[in-house]
């Protein structure tokens, strides 16, 4: 079973090629550059994209655009190789490479997706964070004084921790279908609606 | 050559196949209702839409066409200009599904696409022509000499064509959007009871901000009854300045280049005073002048393919 995933939600996108669970490799780019990595990666394994059996794909929260680059992505080489995928969500990712804590992505405007009990958008002065609880992810980097003000802790800007790895997505996918299927999370509806809804 | 064509620069998601200047499918999903209540198209929206849609309009495409994947050489797929959030999604896809099978990806200028919906079957056009590309988001006069490109001479310096009766529709009262109904009142009214203006700009470009200022300006003196009544012979009045503008510099053009030929394309070619207004034009059908793929496939014939893996990380332009 060779699986490619990719997490194109924040600034920092990161692809990954897992065969039977072991890690062939990991690179890091940007949205626009992901199939160049994973063309690499598979060059790299002595494979091509034929011999790929299912894609994993970042859902978000992140940059609209970003995370729609992954989706199309996905829905366009699934298409092309008939694959199943998987959607992780890019919170979920960034947990499960550093467990116990707080993921926080940058959502623009002054506003944050964190994952609490569940994803959401709020502004980094709102989240309800109990002292010592460690936060990473673009947003805890952006937000680092007013999360440490509210007594949490952010690890270095060099940290590993703060960005999505691909072959994390790889290890939390479960459930594999068509790529259709497989939806973004916005967690955010577009200003014009909220607008018309006034 | 079989290619498979993808669009998603503004507000229409579509896939095509065509082999051989032969349009063998053609799947629009418009996407103008979605933006009717907003009165514009929203590129959050958009963008949004796109990605619902890409995959299963790429799927009608290659079934209508009677087409599997296996028998796709390129594929070809719009770069821009227009909409960034929406170009991506139709760039990823594009590049996702020529990726798998290691295909050339041909990546296409949207105004060369509208150009090359002329070179399809059954009546493709040979160069040199002048060509007015009028649509809700661009106004362009183009000296084609190849069917690999044009030059440009000549652009709206504010309003698009399509943007102003859009506009003149909504100040009408006629909804968004709005260019056909406004099309279809000015049937019913004088087109000389009012004299709008039509600003004279140097060179060979157009202005059409001025112009709706006038019928703002019409439309804001008028009783609400004296309106109703007077509607039809704005729209037909606006409408006529409109065209008028249209013809009178593209004729121009077409004189300065010594063009023996004029070929119009774009949504507002669909308009039926200015189809009337150049006798002997060349008119692509209509469902090849609004935004297709059909015509982004048309142009990729014209540009040289990106052989695989040399697109890999390509990416669209505003
Ligand atoms: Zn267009």
């Amino acid at each position: 079973m060779l699986i490619l995933g990719f997490d194109t939600a924040t600034d920092v996108a990161s692809t990954a090629l897992v065969r039977e669970g072991e890690l062939l490799g990991e690179r890091r780019s940007r949205a626009v550059g992901v199939l160049r990595d994973a063309h690499e990666l598979l060059a790299a394994a002595g494979a091509e994209p034929g011999d790929l059996d299912a894609l994993v794909v970042g859902t978000g929260p992140g940059s609209f655009t970003g995370i729609r680059i992954g989706l199309a992505t996905a829905r366009g080489l699934a298409l092309s190789l008939g694959l199943p995928v998987a959607g992780v969500s890019t919170l979920d990712a960034l947990a499960a490479g550093a467990p116990g804590t707080v993921p926080v992505i940058d959502a623009r405007r002054r506003e944050v997706f964190a994952l609490l009990d569940e994803p959401r958008c709020v502004r980094p002065e709102e989240l309800e964070l109990a002292p010592g609880t460690r936060c990473v992810g673009d947003g805890a980097l952006r937000y680092r004084a007013v999360l440490e003000a509210a007594g949490a802790e952010v690890p270095a800007a060099e940290s590993e921790l703060h960005v999505p790895r691909a072959q994390l997505h790889a290890a939390l996918a479960r459930d594999f279908g068509p790529a259709e299927a497989v939806e973004p999370i916005y967690l955010r509806v577009p200003d014009a609606e909220r607008a018309a809804a006034r | 050559m079989v290619i498979l064509g993808i669009e998603t620069s503004c507000d229409e998601t579509s896939a095509a196949v065509v082999s051989a200047g032969d349009v063998r499918s053609n799947v629009v999903s418009s996407q103008a209702e979605l933006h009717a209540r907003f009165g514009g198209v929203v590129p959050e929206v958009a963008s949004r839409r796109h990605l619902e849609l890409v995959s299963y309009v790429v799927r009608d495409a290659l079934g209508a066409a009677a087409a599997r994947l296996d028998d796709v050489e390129v594929v070809a797929v719009t770069t821009g200009p227009g909409l960034i959030g929406a170009l991506l999604v139709g760039v990823a896809a594009a590049k996702g599904i020529a990726f798998g099978r290691r295909l050339p990806l041909a990546p296409v200028d949207h105004l060369h696409g509208h150009v090359a919906a002329l070179y399809l079957q059954p009546e493709p056009l040979e160069p040199p022509f002048l060509c007015l590309l009028a649509s809700g988001g661009h106004t362009l006069l183009l000296d084609v000499r190849e069917r690999a490109g044009f030059r440009r001479i000549g652009t709206t310096i504010d309003d698009a064509a399509g943007e102003a009766f859009d506009k003149g529709a909504r100040l009408l009262g006629l909804g968004y959007p709005g260019g056909a109904a406004l099309d279809r009142l000015a049937h019913e009214g004088d087109p000389e009871a009012y004299a709008f203006p039509v600003a004279r700009v140097p060179g060979f470009d157009f202005s059409f901000s001025g112009l709706k200022t006038a019928l703002l300006c019409a439309v804001r003196d008028l009783a609400t009854d004296e309106l109703e009544r007077r509607r039809a012979d704005l729209a037909a009045s606006y409408q006529r300045a409109i065209v008028r503008a249209l013809v009178g510099r593209t004729l121009e053009a077409a004189e300065a280049t010594g063009a023996e030929r004029i070929a119009v394309v774009g949504g507002v070619a669909a308009n039926s005073e200015l189809r009337a207004s150049i006798p002997g034009a060349a008119l692509a059908p209509l469902p090849l002048c609004t935004d297709n793929a059909a015509m982004i496939a048309s142009a990729a014939r014209f540009v040289e393919a990106l052989p695989y893996p040399e697109y890999l990380a390509l990416d669209a332009h505003a």
